[in-house]
């Protein structure tokens, strides 16, 4: 297995209607305050945001979402991973304004981890985690 | 007018002669100067002294250095009739009106919205049946962003956050029975290309009730600020062509619906996005004033422009820095019209502004604190003299507010009015020695802004350059960690946090599958019936026009006469200018 980039990479991307910035533009900076690269790519459609994320080889893909459409379009982020292969690769991450109850369902769908209210070090802390627990199984996978 | 020249060179140029008569006599003030040193020296605690003056750090506060108290030594050359005035006479500081809420209190304008255009026309029927004078549209995300409610984009959102609109049909079902030429429509447009598309429609939908555009009152929000900078979109045009399409709407608008007003300078989306509030006001005034530069050039007169006019602020926290801001680009407007403009009519010369609450400062944590803090913004609002309020709902950090929320915004604004009796006197904080010199502070503050934009280019170059994009994400960085180290009090986030805090669930409101199936059944029959190839000659003709910049809301209303779609007008926009990226994204 090729020797994998030190830095963690992260996507970070919205829905296509998603009118809000302000929360992905903070949790832009916590990462790169963390030592993460990130690339802040804004709005697009969940197959596209999928065939970026292979572009750019990135550990991490981060949704922010404000104002629904949460499972529709994280269902379809999901199974356009699935499709092209980077699902069990790639932590998935989803935070923003939704209801609560969805927690549950989000998580069945494949992501990692979905933040309400989170701060800097639960987010970081959370990344770092979910990568290395990535990178042992794919090691593990390996051999 | 002389364009080398920034606005700030002309009102020092044209003011400078002015003679100043000063309100305090020289004694006096040579008598309290000695005094004032004296009780500062003697009196004041040593430490106080040392912190005489303290900088607030508040969420999207100015940071402007406060003293431990306020004498007539702080503004000691003020001259009355000159800085001050009397309400409704020039410099317009403490109202625009003679007896601001006297004559009519501030209009309470709570914004709704969600469902289907049936369920949108029975919601604005029942609020016209229980005393409502006008109608406020929130639109769905789609339509907002100008998308079908059948384009990919568009999918598990349609009809949440707002009423959706694709064609003329929806206009006509919004407004079935309803009065359109007796009671008034805010349509929250947001962006100039929305308001190109959408606008149309309504007056199509007039049209083919008979209803002359002449009857027509409301307003439509046509901000190329919020287009090209605030917003977050999968699609943009470039910033140059965006605000021509803001232009075009404004002069269409104006020539042939002369009720409606054609554009809201919308500095509160900028502000709870992330800047102060001196850049808030800073940045709308300058498109206000490329605006009118604008509409110069094509020939115009600035005051059958500048009379329509009208801004949208938020109010954060610092209460007395909400209230001085208000006063001060209430003066600074007017001296922008008179010198800069050289505008002959006092309603041009008028700052006229609607309010709403800063959702930013909400918390979700303990969220019935927000009440309170919603309740001193709109106080401020109302001290300030604003025309029209809205309150965030308490349940605003969650979802779009309930209606148990809703009702407790407006009974907020309904105690202000009738309980405090804060509307009886106006400007009632005028004079204040505090409350003046921060007016002055704030007034100078946002002229050095907006010279500082003008230097760099106008505002069309400091959005399309990235500048103003990247001062906004400098402040959110900023703000952020001010908050983490706890420099920034938030109560019950960061201060007084409750141990044992629990989150509370709440209802939002969900996506309605069957709305969106209607709304895609629907189109999928309209493209069936209409006439595409008439459709698609209107949209070829406005493809053209964008190109040889004649004014587009000539051939979007044609297009929407043909009964085109919003993503079908959308496209040739695209198709016409290009795609932009905001210099924030990779």
């Amino acid at each position: 297995m090729a020797q994998r980039k030190s830095k963690i990479k992260v996507l970070l991307a919205q829905f296509p209607l998603e009118s809000h910035n302000r929360g992905i533009i903070t949790v832009a900076g916590m990462l790169k305050d963390a030592g993460m690269e990130v690339v802040l790519i804004g709005n697009d459609l969940p197959e596209r945001i999928i065939e970026t994320a292979i572009q750019e080889d990135a550990d991490v893909v981060g949704i922010s979402t404000y104002c629904g459409g949460e499972l529709a379009l994280g269902a379809d982020l999901m199974k356009s991973a699935a499709e092209k292969g980077i699902k069990e690769s790639t932590v998935f991450l989803l935070g923003g304004i939704f209801p609560p109850h969805n927690m549950a369902r989000l998580k069945e769908l494949g992501f990692s981890a979905t933040f309400l209210a989170a701060d800097r070090a639960e987010i970081v802390s959370c990344i770092q985690k979910a990568v290395a627990e990535k990178k042992s199984s794919a090691q593990s996978g390996a051999a | 007018m002389n364009s080398q020249k920034t606005t700030r060179q002309i009102l020092e140029e044209k003011t400078a002669a002015s003679e100043r008569v000063p309100l305090y006599n020289p004694e006096a003030i040579k008598n309290i100067s000695a005094e004032f040193e004296r009780w500062k020296n003697t009196v004041v605690r040593e430490q106080d002294r040392q912190h005489w003056t303290v900088t607030p750090h508040t969420m999207l506060g100015s940071e402007i250095p406060r003293e431990l108290i306020y004498t007539p030594l702080n503004n000691a050359g003020l001259d009355y009739q000159q800085d001050l005035g009397f309400s409704g006479e020039e410099p317009y500081t403490r109202g625009i009106h003679p007896n601001v809420y006297r004559g009519r209190t501030f209009t309470m304008r709570q914004l709704f919205g969600a469902g289907s255009p049936d369920e949108c026309n029975k919601r604005m029927k029942t609020l016209l049946e229980h005393g409502a004078t006008g109608t406020n549209w929130a639109l769905d995300l789609a339509t907002v962003q100008m998308f079908d409610s059948d384009e990919p984009e568009a999918r598990g959102q349609v009809a949440t956050v707002g009423v959706p609109i694709d064609c003329v049909a929806d206009m006509e079902a919004i407004c079935q029975d309803i009065p359109i030429d007796k009671v008034s429509a805010s349509i929250v447009t947001h962006y100039p290309r929305n308001t190109a598309i959408t606008f149309p429609m309504y007056l199509v939908m007039a049209e083919r009730r008979g209803v002359p555009w002449d009857r027509l009152a409301g307003s439509v929000q046509n901000d190329f600020i919020m287009e090209s900078l605030v917003r977050s979109a999968s699609e943009y045009i470039p910033p140059r062509d965006d605000f021509r399409i803001q232009c075009d709407n404004i002069e269409f608008i104006r020539k042939n619906v002369p009720q409606w007003n054609y554009v809201t300078l919308n500095g509160y989306n900028l502000r709870e996005w992330g800047t102060s509030g001196v850049t808030e006001m800073a940045v709308a005034l300058s498109n206000g004033i490329a605006i009118l530069t604008e509409m110069a050039r094509r020939g115009h007169d600035i005051d059958w422009i500048a009379e329509r006019l009208a801004f949208f602020w938020a109010p954060a926290n610092d209460f007395f820095e909400e209230v001085a801001r208000i006063r001060a680009v209430r003066r600074l407007w007017y001296k922008i019209m008179k010198y800069r403009f050289e505008a002959k009519k006092p309603r041009s010369m008028w700052m006229r502004c609607h309010v709403q609450t800063s959702g930013v400062s909400l918390t979700r944590e303990e969220p019935m604190n927000n009440v309170i803090r919603s309740a001193y913004q709109a106080l401020a609002a109302v001290l300030g003299g604003a025309q029209s309020l809205h309150v965030d709902s308490y349940d605003e950090a969650y979802s779009v507010p309930s209606e148990e929320a809703s009702l407790l915004s407006l009974r907020t604004q309904q105690i202000i009015e009738a309980e405090t009796q804060v509307t009886q006197v106006v400007d009632p904080l005028g004079g204040s020695f505090y409350v003046e010199s921060l007016t002055n502070e704030i007034e100078a503050r946002i002229l050095d802004e907006v010279d500082e934009i003008e230097r760099l280019g106008g505002i069309v170059e400091v959005v399309a350059s990235g500048w103003l994009h990247r001062k906004v994400v400098r402040h959110i960085e900023r703000e952020q960690k001010m908050i983490e180290s706890g420099e920034i009090k938030v109560v019950g986030r960061n201060y007084h946090r409750d141990p044992n805090l629990k989150m509370p669930d709440v209802r939002v409101h969900e996506f309605d599958e069957n709305i969106a199936r209607q709304m895609r059944d629907k189109l999928a029959r309209l493209r069936q019936q209409r006439d595409n190839e008439k459709v698609n000659r209107c949209l070829a003709a406005l493809k053209d026009a964008c190109r040889r910049g004649d004014n587009v809301m000539q051939y979007t209303l044609e297009c929407a006469r043909a009964d085109a779609t919003e993503g079908e007008m959308r496209r040739v926009f695209i198709a016409a200018f290009g795609a932009w990226k905001p210099p924030i994204y990779g």
